[in-house]
């Protein structure tokens, strides 16, 4: 077992921290191409951490699918020298819906390990070039490719499988999960990153008559506004050594843990199904390496591709018990005000999804969160810590990061 | 005719643990000596679920999928033939076969197709 993160042959890493980060809004983008989006956001991130005109010494870009999507490969290298940031490193890194928040470990690593002092980390996707049909078929190719793939199933068939696990063993109801799909497209309709901004309610989506042509399943027990969209964008951060950040023109933020943990590429493989082994480990080392608990997160950023992901994930990085989850959605816990807010940005299910951008874009809102940027209604009160959780493939590759507001 | 079931499990020989798909090293004790065996008997019905936003490569309505356990303990995915999701429970038994699953270049692609045990 892992003693600490940040050490190597007993000599202490430094801590790292973020000093810019910059945002697109998330959406159908058909005006921008993947490196338009990746340039944009990056650019921002680098002005934000004043930069501008600066160089850095490392690039490193999320991004799942352009090999298959774009017919383009080398996305770093071309995203470098669209910045011109000449002879800076650049690596490309796919952990598939993971890819953001690996590219920022590798980053992190990077910094810390005293080999690099700046490091820029994007990540971004462009998905709604393509069809519904070959976008769905493009993150399937996720799946394992004779025991799942072949059959036809999709990520939301995955989901819709452990859905209905989880409602037998937890008693998750559906009333929970439209309680979450509302939630986060309210908050969703505030952040102006946001890829859907309709505000839904109960009445249309679960209640009234209509509400089986509104929100028709999708993959059985989960329905439409149980997913989140497809989506194109780009968010990046810039990184560098706590100690310079403290000379930066705002506050910095600590990347004050992390965490990664695997589990087997098939549902079936797994002893039990409902249990994300690796979620609970890469938040937990996430919180030791941080020396917080649970308890000590103000804001949370998780992956709720799917309305049950957040109920589970919830459950999983210990804010609540297992099988309680729900009921904290139905109490308001997780909404802005509550016991943890959770997914305050709208999360993937309503700023959006664009799988290569996520992991970054989940960083960028605590970051605005923990810099007390975020207009009334959207802002944390007095937020000190937050959490971010990254769930690749169908939980089989997962990153969590521990962020703290570093004050002056 | 019918066609035989082609999955091939994998039991360690050190520890028996069950794999599918394969591994190089065994999940519970890295071993690397399987014993190849066959789905036995009927399955069980685990988890399922309606699929309605299909993949590129299915021309249909919607797809059926499920995961069962066969008598033998081995676990596997596979499309279930039935009308709707409506008429199936978890723990339900059901009778496997080998038939198509889709068609890729004009090809058809044979799998685990499940059909419940009336």
């Amino acid at each position: 077992m892992r003693k600490s993160v940040v050490s190597r042959g007993g000599e202490a890493m430094r801590d790292v921290a973020i000093i810019g980060v910059g945002m697109i809004p998330f959406g159908r983008r058909d005006e921008d191409s993947l490196l338009d989006m990746l340039a944009f956001a990056s650019l921002k991130a680098l002005d934000d951490a004043g930069l501008g005109e600066g160089n850095v010494n490392a690039v490193y870009v999320g991004n799942m699918g352009a090999g298959i999507l774009q017919h383009q490969t080398g996305v770093a290298s071309a995203l470098l020298d669209r910045l011109s940031l000449y002879p800076a490193a650049a690596e490309s890194i796919d952990n598939g819906p993971a890819s953001g928040a690996s590219a920022i470990k590798n980053g992190l690593l990077a910094v810390a390990s005293g080999y690099y002092d700046y490091v820029l980390v994007a990540g971004g996707e462009k998905m709604r070039e393509v069809t519904g049909w070959r976008a769905t078929d493009f993150v399937a190719t996720m799946t394992h490719p004779q025991a799942e793939y072949v059959y036809g199933v999709t990520l939301p068939g995955m989901a819709g499988m452990f859905t209905r696990l989880y409602m037998e063993k937890y008693g998750v109801t559906r009333e929970m999960l439209v309680e979450v799909a509302i939630k986060n497209q309210q908050m969703g309709a505030l952040n102006p990153y946001s890829h859907v901004e309709m505000i839904i309610t109960r009445e249309g989506i679960f209640e009234s008559p209509h509400a089986i042509v509104n929100n028709p399943p999708a993959a059985d027990p989960l329905h439409l506004y149980d997913a989140c969209p497809v989506s194109d964008g780009a968010a990046a951060v810039v990184l560098c050594p706590l100690e310079m950040a403290r000379k930066a023109a705002k506050t910095p933020v600590l990347i004050a843990g992390f965490g990664q943990a695997t589990n087997t590429l098939t549902l079936q493989e797994r002893e039990d199904p409902t249990d994300l082994k690796a979620v609970t480990l890469a938040a937990h080392q996430a919180f030791e390496m941080a020396k917080l608990k649970p308890g000590d997160i103000d804001v949370a950023e998780l992956h709720d591709a799917f309305t049950i992901l957040e109920i589970a994930e919830s459950e999983h990085v210990g804010f609540f018990p297992k099988g309680k989850g729900g009921k904290a959605v139905l109490e308001g816990k997780t909404r802005l005000g509550g016991q943890i807010p959770i997914n305050v940005s709208g999360g993937l299910k309503a700023r959006g999804h664009p799988v290569g951008a996520t992991g970054v874009a989940q960083v960028v809102e605590i970051v605005f969160q923990l810099r007390h940027e975020l207009e009334k209604g959207r802002q944390v009160e007095n937020a000190k810590n937050g959490l971010t959780v990254n769930f690749g493939g169908f939980g089989n590759n997962v990153l969590a990061f521990v962020l703290r507001r570093v004050e002056a | 005719m019918k066609k035989k079931i082609a999955i091939v499990a994998y039991r360690c020989r050190r520890c028996n643990k069950i794999h599918y798909p394969f591994h190089d090293r065994c999940i519970a004790c890295k071993g690397r000596e399987f014993e190849e065996i066959r789905p036995e008997g009927n399955a069980r019905l685990l988890t399922y679920t309606q699929i309605f936003n299909l993949p590129w490569g299915f021309d249909q309505r919607f797809l059926v999928i499920g995961v069962v356990e066969f008598e033998n303990n081995i676990k596997a995915m596979g499309q279930i033939k039935v009308d709707s999701a409506d008429s199936l429970r978890t723990g339900m038994v059901m009778k496997a076969g080998w038939e198509p699953v889709r068609v890729v270049d004009g090809e058809k692609v044979y799998g685990l197709m499940l059909e419940p045990l009336t």
